[in-house]
């Protein structure tokens, strides 16, 4: 049969080539995950009017289910980060936010989050989110309102 | 111009009428002056003939009706699904059908395990929180519907005893 056997040469070829491929790159994330981008927006969410700061329209939906009235982004903070170490990000009312990124597993990120006011913790917690995906992580009281904090993190050439 | 037995071999082809008009004028004349291809037309006239007789008067006796029947039922006749399903997997599953199916197959794979192309299924902000600890402060999770993003709300004890502090926006934060 003629036909089916010129039909898979080249198929086969092609499998091969994907093949040959696939195992160094799939090797080097294995041995050597990505540099990790971290992103801290902080955002004041206030029941004092209606209001959505222009750069947080993205967000809208994610902060629906916070019930305030306006949000503004206080602070936006990026920072490249290694696997394991520590990343500290400074938070308004004299907080701080430390960020361990744990592991990236099936494109999906774990990182380890303090929250700390001054040197007392306020919460721990170990968050897997999609890579460049966020949480949200809210309710220190600031200024008539309440501080929340989008976490997001993305590997590094994304 | 023919020889005698290329016309001799030509002739049942001229008596059915299959022949061009220059050929059957050809194959005529030769007949007429030759005894052999005479004799030969002749006997294949009869044969011919014969043939006929026969075919009219036994196509009667015949019986047709049994086999129109067989046919008529196994046309009515609704296969089985398994059946179905053979006829569909033998039509479908081709050979050259199958030859593509390595290399889209291998495509897949690739994508999926060495790439950081995002299944539809991954496409939501789905979270999962794997440990939380608050410090002696209450910690509720939300998810956002739309995009599944998760929400940790923290709030100090007072705001836990009242009943009202369903939402974290009722629920004012005083750390």
């Amino acid at each position: 049969m003629t036909p089916p056997r010129r039909l898979l040469q080249p198929n086969l070829l092609f499998s091969l080539w994907l093949a040959l491929m696939s195992v160094p790159l799939g090797a080097a994330e294995k041995d050597e995950p990505p540099a990790l981008q971290l992103k801290i927006g902080t955002i004041l969410a206030t029941n004092q009017a209606d209001c959505l700061d222009s750069q947080l329209s993205k967000m809208k939906p994610q902060l629906e289910v916070i019930k305030y009235r306006c949000y503004r982004l206080i602070r936006e903070e990026s920072k490249k980060s290694s696997w394991q170490a520590n990343t500290v990000f400074e938070i308004p009312g004299g907080r701080s936010l430390v960020v361990v990124p744990q592991e990236l597993r099936n494109n999906r990120i774990s990182l380890k989050v303090r929250l700390l006011e001054g040197e007392k913790p306020i919460v721990d917690t170990t968050v897997r989110f999609p890579n460049k995906g966020n949480f949200l992580l809210g309710g220190p009281a600031h200024e008539g309102g309440v501080l929340i904090l989008s976490i997001s993190a993305m590997t590094a050439g994304q | 111009m023919r020889s005698h037995e290329e016309i001799k071999s030509s002739l049942g082809a001229w008596l059915d009428g299959e022949l061009a008009a220059a050929e059957a004028a050809e194959i005529q004349l030769h007949v007429q002056g030759c005894a052999s291809c005479l004799g030969e037309k002749a006997r294949l006239e009869k044969l011919e003939s014969s043939l006929k007789n026969v075919l009219e008067t036994e196509a009667s006796q015949i019986a047709f009706e049994p086999f129109w029947a067989g046919v008529r039922r196994r046309i009515a006749e609704e296969k089985s699904w398994r059946a179905r399903g053979l006829d569909w997997a033998r039509d479908f599953l081709t050979l050259p059908r199958l030859a593509w199916a390595i290399p889209v197959a291998a495509l897949v794979i690739w994508f999926g395990v060495f790439s950081s192309w995002d299944w539809p299924f991954n496409s939501t902000n789905q979270a999962a929180v794997e440990s939380i600890d608050g410090h002696g402060y209450n910690v509720a999770l939300l998810r956002e519907a739309k995009t599944k993003t998760a929400v940790i709300w923290v709030f100090d004890n007072q705001e836990s005893e009242d009943d009202s502090a369903t939402t974290p926006a009722a629920a004012e934060s005083a750390f």
